[in-house]
């Protein structure tokens, strides 16, 4: 085997049929493809509403609201995501009869809502006092004044770097793999053991995570561009 | 009886007092213009109204009930008093429209259709009729800021509290402004008025305090103020500014 050239370079085609083809292998990539969506979604609906709440925390003059969104962040920046999947899914999760994949979902959720409570509270933050002034002397409660004056603006404001989190969110996911579930990653890791040929199986991954990211930051462009124009009046 | 009482009221910031013990009474459909050099105290005063800020010591009272006293539902307190800013501060994502009739409709005070029609007939009356599906950015800047009255009247208060209305425009867009609160002072609105436009204060201006240093170091009819002020501070701050 030493002498000879690696396999990629004598039959690239060969080894594609090999890799994806024989035994339906794509068919492993392609459900592969819909989980690593399905968590990717789940997970940021549970970032954004764990991440508003965090920053209102943050933001709350209680102090032990303070205090909880602080600790929070501070765990969540602290340790590695790897970590933190498996201690919810092997530990805190452990005896909850979910299907996996909601429960990695929550993990990333839970990670991702530190980072975006950061972005959602700089964004609040960004929004002129004097529009909680006007609220507030109009008679509007705190509440009030945040949902249907400071919230809007301050949405405008935070929307890209939302999409680039949402972005980090989709290739954080490939870690799934440490709990058991068959992502676009872990499929590409399944077809490299089967096959025993690691070229062909690892950048079929990398264009698939490519090109989703790619569609994404295409569709979320649009999205920005639209709300650009809708408050720019 | 009086509108508006105040009890020896103090406000600091960072240990920098700014309102040294004020006492004040003003009376239903009074017009009461508050002049003095910056940093006199005079935006802290009328904020304290309305209680954005807090003060520190002494007693408010709004037709009679202590509004910084414990158990007070401030929101209530201050759907009375509308307040108009120096930097307008209208909501940029939302037309003149909603901008009026979002805190009528959310107080469930008026139900959407009465709060437009409200909001219609207001914008009449200053002026900006054709303003409704306007977005604030597309207004100058008098026209922002008699949409800002249009959109503390339609609250209905009993009292307008008016913070340097006018400092922020342009020359020739002051006019349109004092002339929609000229109008609103004769309708017999209770209005105080901190403002450095002296033509204001003589022509509408029931009476004139001239605050210094954390006071009220002198006050008087506007006649009495401009004419014949009594103190040296006064004086000197009038030769100044007229």
């Amino acid at each position: 085997m030493n002498q000879i050239p690696p396999l990629w370079l004598s039959g690239l085609s060969d080894t594609f049929y090999k890799c994806f083809i024989r035994d339906n292998r794509y068919q492993l990539l392609l459900s592969g493809i819909l989980v690593t969506i399905r968590i990717s979604l789940l997970a940021a609906a549970i970032g954004i509403v764990l991440g508003f709440l965090i920053a209102l925390c943050n933001l709350s003059k209680n102090k032990a609201l303070n205090r909880i969104g602080k600790v929070y962040t501070d765990i969540i920046r602290g340790t590695p995501s790897v970590t933190q999947l498996m201690i919810i899914y092997f530990v805190i999760f452990a005896a909850v009869p979910w299907p996996k994949w909601v429960i990695a979902s929550i993990a990333f959720g839970i990670n991702s809502g530190a980072y975006v409570s950061e972005i959602i509270r700089a964004g609040i933050l960004s929004v002129d006092i004097g529009q909680t002034e006007a609220g507030r002397s109009l008679g509007l409660n705190s509440r009030q004044t945040m949902m249907s004056i400071v919230v809007p603006q301050a949405l405008t404001n935070i929307f890209p770097a939302l999409c680039n989190e949402f972005i980090t969110l989709v290739k954080e996911t490939a870690i799934v793999g440490y709990v058991g579930l068959m992502d676009i990653q872990k499929a590409g890791d399944f077809i490299k053991s089967a096959t025993y040929t690691a070229f062909m199986p690892l950048i079929g991954t990398a264009v698939i995570y490519f090109v989703i990211i790619k569609i994404l930051t295409i569709l979320l462009g649009r999205a920005e561009n639209k709300m650009r124009q809708s408050a720019q009046h | 009886m009086a509108m508006i009482k105040v009890e020896n009221l103090h406000k600091s910031f960072k240990g920098n007092e700014v309102l040294k013990g004020i006492n004040e009474e003003i009376n239903k459909g009074e017009v009461v213009v508050v002049i003095g050099p910056s940093g006199s105290g005079k935006s802290t005063f009328l904020r304290c109204l309305n209680l954005l800020e807090t003060p520190e010591e002494g007693k408010i009272f709004v037709d009679g009930e202590q509004i910084n006293g414990p158990g007070v539902d401030v929101n209530l307190i201050r759907q009375k008093m509308g307040m108009v800013f120096q930097h307008f501060n209208l909501f940029p994502h939302l037309t003149v429209m909603d901008n009026i009739t979002l805190a009528p409709v959310k107080l469930k005070k008026m139900t959407k259709e009465q709060a437009q029609e409200k909001a219609v007939s207001l914008l009449k009356t200053v002026g900006l009729a054709d303003k409704a599906d306007a977005y604030p950015a597309q207004l100058s800047g008098g026209q922002k800021q008699r949409i800002a009255i249009a959109r503390s009247l339609a609250m209905e208060p009993e009292i307008m509290l008016f913070d340097e209305p006018t400092s922020a425009l342009d020359p020739e867009m002051v006019g349109e402004v004092l002339d929609v609160m000229k109008d609103l002072a004769r309708s017999g609105m209770t209005m105080v008025v901190v403002t450095h436009e002296m033509g204001f204060a003589r022509e509408v201006g029931d009476r004139v305090l001239f605050m210094d240093g954390g006071g009220i170091l002198e006050q008087g009819t506007p006649d009495q103020i401009f004419s014949a002020p009594r103190e040296e501070r006064t004086q000197q701050f009038l030769s100044k500014i007229l």
